[in-house]
């Protein structure tokens, strides 16, 4: 029953895409809202739906009708298990969220915006069900392009236009890049489905073909999930689109591309590389510690509300992807725990920027020092509250969960304190601008942080990417606006006490991790066996680690608060040079960020050329 | 950092890439020398399965009909952003059309040539499932009409034929055609997008099944796409014409 409604993921957002397109023009302006919000709820309740759904085994759906034929895949098909599907609903949950946020938040919107938000709802499904390495790229460039014109909707300003084409250049060469991977593949083994690429490279040690298409495969996929040193659009992108859909890419958008990977690695790669899986694990770690620690530390570096969330993402992105590489049922199951709970958090934040922006007059937290110390902003400074410490992996709440699973996993103990460091370091990014805006506490000036480039702070001013609004409505409705933002939260920290949440993603990350059983399922169709069930409390050790991370956070947001003038910190003058050496990498050059790219790709080519055997 | 020093970075950086790549090129089998399971199994089975003689469009439209969703969607997606990118970005209200004075010879020339190309875009998309051909190509090539239209000089023709309104809508409504399909079918019982017309005879226009009215929807989503791209860009390429202020 629950597999006759797997197409409807993408269907029914792309047939409402469609005709809205159509005939949205000559209809009031709340029918194109109405329906965008039921179809991106109905795609919620259907992600929620197949999430219990396929908890015994996956659902294998094949399009078409057309089933493998003596191990050949004839057709394409939908792999719906726990993990995907749980993001499906993550993903349709934000686009409702996004969407009850733009009914309000717009005061005019071209019928065109909503086809283009149902579109890329679309592609993301799509892009976590398939289980076709060619379909996965029809879905990956469905998502891009509906991207590329959603983040570039406030046209007119200079830095959205560029901030959007640096997303398109530098994602669009990612997109090369994963075709040319599934070009080798398919010329190898003359296969596009996973399961059946996973049978014909098998478990001969991987040659040059093989290291080099799982090579252009990972960074094509790492491209549009923003790991260091692909990462270099994402700020530039994600601190210009209007905060409807900033919500969607900072929540989940980039981090679906993690997902996608690993579903990559196991189905269709662990079986060749499965001899070298510690080269492989090495290799992602280096670039998920990257990330954190890069995006951590840019995070803390900046002024401007929109980049610090963008530079959050990138370093959570970083734990993720660790998580994901440390190739056990645990940090599987904790990456994607995460990716939930910190997405939930991360949309919620964006759309408290905007109505900050919108009632205080900036995105700036220097500019804004002080502004929000009125009781009408006390909603807004909760959720701020709530996301800092969120980020922070909060005990007993729903990020802390999730990074109390990486944590207790096996494999190398050295990246978590690590990783714990970098979510303190965001945190007291959020703390330390939350408490200079709602507080007024700290000075109104600091060297060390960048406030977005032209922009003084004016009131009345929107922020990049915003939509112009008449001055005197700013107060109007801002509750309503809050509402949505304010569930989010509350979801994510509620995430923690869903009974057995963790114990059921670790069951479903260790029936992910068994590759040949997936693809007999997929190839021939015989059910798997039920998987054996799993339990799981944190351990004191994840409890420590977690509480000290909160702990560092709020110590380093008050130390980054004290005023530089008071006394000049030897450690200030120590720390501004490389401050601006790694800022000055960040320029907004497209060809500075192409050079990066393809550094990245040799590196990472290079270090697997030599260790995968 | 400036041109010439990443100039200087990269040539290092794209040898090593262009060797990078040439490796694994180099696993690749020879040309021609085998054959994939895949490839293997279409090229014995897919006319008998599906009865039509063009196996390519089989594989489009009924084995791989997702993908080829998925790429008009894109398709669709791409023209609707620009359009929504250029119709914001142009503030002013737009001035009256304006033809744009060419010679006699280049309007009957190119005058006699329309119906000729919207003939053969047709004819490639009617085809599409016998000869090679279908409605993707075939949609870009009824969609070239429309800019020989204006190249014959009649800029107000063009935009008087290609209404807004009129080509959104088809857009649209080839796209929704296409998933609507699929929507029925498996509202109807059966797999999302499963072939269960009837296949008729081989080498017949009334053969293929859905194939041939997937093929049809494409074909106009395509057409449309491709007018209203024109369209778009058209009106802001007169912008920059002189004379084009002073109106």
């Amino acid at each position: 029953m629950a597999a006759d409604l797997v197409p409807l993921t993408v269907a029914a957002p792309l047939v409402a895409a469609a005709l809205l397109a159509a005939l949205a023009q000559f209809l009031p302006r709340w029918v194109p809202d109405l329906t965008a919000i039921v179809v991106a709820a109905g795609v919620t309740a259907l992600g929620v739906l197949l999430t219990l759904a396929s908890r015994a085994h996956p659902i294998v759906y094949w399009f078409g009708g057309w089933r493998p034929a003596g191990g050949t895949a004839l057709g394409i098909d939908f792999v719906v298990e726990p993990l995907s599907a749980s993001l499906v609903a993550l993903t349709g949950l934000l686009t409702t969220t996004s969407l009850v946020f733009s009914w309000r938040y717009f005061e005019e919107v071209g019928h065109l915006y909503h086809a283009l938000v149902l579109a890329l709802l679309a592609g993301m499904a799509g892009f976590a069900l398939s289980g076709d390495l060619f379909n996965i790229f029809v879905w990956f460039e469905l998502m891009s392009v509906s991207a590329y014109a959603l983040c570039g909707y406030q046209i007119h300003q200079s830095a959205v236009v560029q901030g959007a084409i640096n997303f398109t250049v530098v994602n669009s060469t990612g997109a090369f890049t994963l075709l040319l991977g599934i070009v080798l593949v398919y010329g190898r083994t003359g296969a596009l489905n996973l399961a059946e690429i996973g049978e014909a490279l098998g478990s001969r040690p991987p040659d040059g073909l093989v290291t080099v298409a799982f090579t252009l495969i990972t960074t094509g996929l790492l491209v549009k999930a923003g790991a260091v040193p692909f990462h270099f659009w994402l700020s530039d992108a994600y601190a210009v689109a209007p905060a409807p859909v900033g919500a969607l890419f900072t929540g989940i958008m980039s981090d679906l591309a993690y997902h996608t990977f690993a579903r990559v690695y196991w189905d269709g790669f662990s079986g060749a590389l499965g001899s070298a899986s510690a080269a492989v694990r090495d290799g992602l770690l280096a670039l998920g510690v990257a990330s954190a620690v890069i995006g951590a530390v840019m995070c803390l570096l900046q002024a401007d509300l929109k980049r610090q969330l963008a530079f959050l993402t990138v370093s959570h992105g970083g734990v993720f992807l660790a998580g994901i590489a440390l190739l056990t049922p645990r940090g599987l199951a904790g990456a994607t725990l995460f990716v939930i709970t910190d997405g939930l958090l991360k949309a919620a934040l964006f759309l408290t920027f905007a109505t900050v922006v919108r009632s205080l007059g900036s995105g700036d937290e220097l500019a804004l020092h002080g502004r929000g110390r009125t009781p009408r902003e006390a909603l807004p400074a909760l959720i701020f509250l709530c996301c800092a410490l969120g980020f922070a992996a909060l005990p007993p709440f729903g990020t802390f969960l999730s990074a109390a699973l990486i944590h207790d996993s096996p494999g190398p103990g050295w990246p978590f304190p690590v990783l714990a460091a970098c979510l303190a370091v965001t945190s007291a990014a959020f703390l330390r601008a939350g408490a200079r805006i709602f507080l007024g506490w700290g000075p109104r000036h600091d060297p060390l942080l960048t406030s977005a480039p032209g922009k003084p702070g004016e009131p009345g001013e929107p922020g990049d990417g915003e939509p112009d609004h008449g001055g005197g409505g700013a107060a109007r409705g801002r509750t309503a606006l809050l509402i949505p933002a304010l569930a989010l939260v509350a979801a994510a920290y509620a995430t923690a006490f869903v009974p057995g949440v963790a114990a059921e993603f670790i069951t479903a990350s260790h029936s992910f991790e068994q590759p040949r059983q997936t693809a007999h399922q997929v190839l021939t169709g015989h059910l798997p066996p039920s998987p054996p069930s799993a339990s799981y409390t944190p351990t004191p050790g994840a409890w420590t680690t977690a509480a000290a991370a909160t702990a560092a956070a709020l110590a380093l947001a008050a130390v980054s608060l004290r005023t530089p003038g008071s006394r000049p910190g030897r450690l200030r003058r120590v720390l501004v040079p490389p401050a601006k050496a790694l800022k000055s990498l960040h320029d907004g050059e497209v060809g500075d960020y192409t050079l990066w790219f393809t550094t990245g790709l040799l590196a990472l080519g290079l270090a697997w050329t030599l260790t995968l055997r | 950092m400036n041109t010439r020093t990443r100039a200087l970075l990269f040539l290092p950086l794209g040898a090593a890439l262009a060797a990078f790549l040439l490796w694994g090129l180099a696993g690749l089998p020879d040309f021609g020398s085998t054959q994939g399971p895949y490839a293997r199994y279409l090229a014995r089975h897919a006319t008998a399965q599906r009865h039509v003689t063009n196996v390519p469009t089989s594989i489009v439209f009924d084995y791989r009909a997702l993908d080829t969703l998925g790429e008009e969607l894109i398709l669709f997606t791409c023209v609707m952003g620009t359009a929504l990118l250029l119709r914001s970005s142009r503030e002013a209200e737009e001035q009256r059309p304006s033809d744009r004075p060419t010679s006699a010879a280049q309007r009957h020339l190119v005058s006699l040539l329309i119906p000729v190309t919207v003939l053969l875009g047709l004819w490639t998309i009617s085809y599409g499932y016998l000869t090679p051909g279908g409605g993707f190509q075939g949609g870009v090539v009824c969609g070239a009409a429309a800019l020989m239209l204006w190249a014959a000089g009649g800029y107000r023709d063009h935009r008087a034929l290609t209404p807004t309104g009129l080509v959104d809508a088809a857009e649209g409504l080839g796209a929704a055609a296409y998933i609507g399909l699929g929507l029925a079918v498996l509202a109807a019982g059966h797999a999302f997008l499963a072939n269960v017309l009837p296949l008729g005879s081989t080498g017949t226009l009334a053969s293929g099944g859905t194939i041939a009215v997937l093929n049809w929807a494409t074909g106009l989503e395509v057409s449309a796409a491709t007018v209203l791209v024109f369209h778009e860009f058209l009106k802001e390429y007169v912008q920059t014409l002189p004379g084009a202020a002073e109106d």
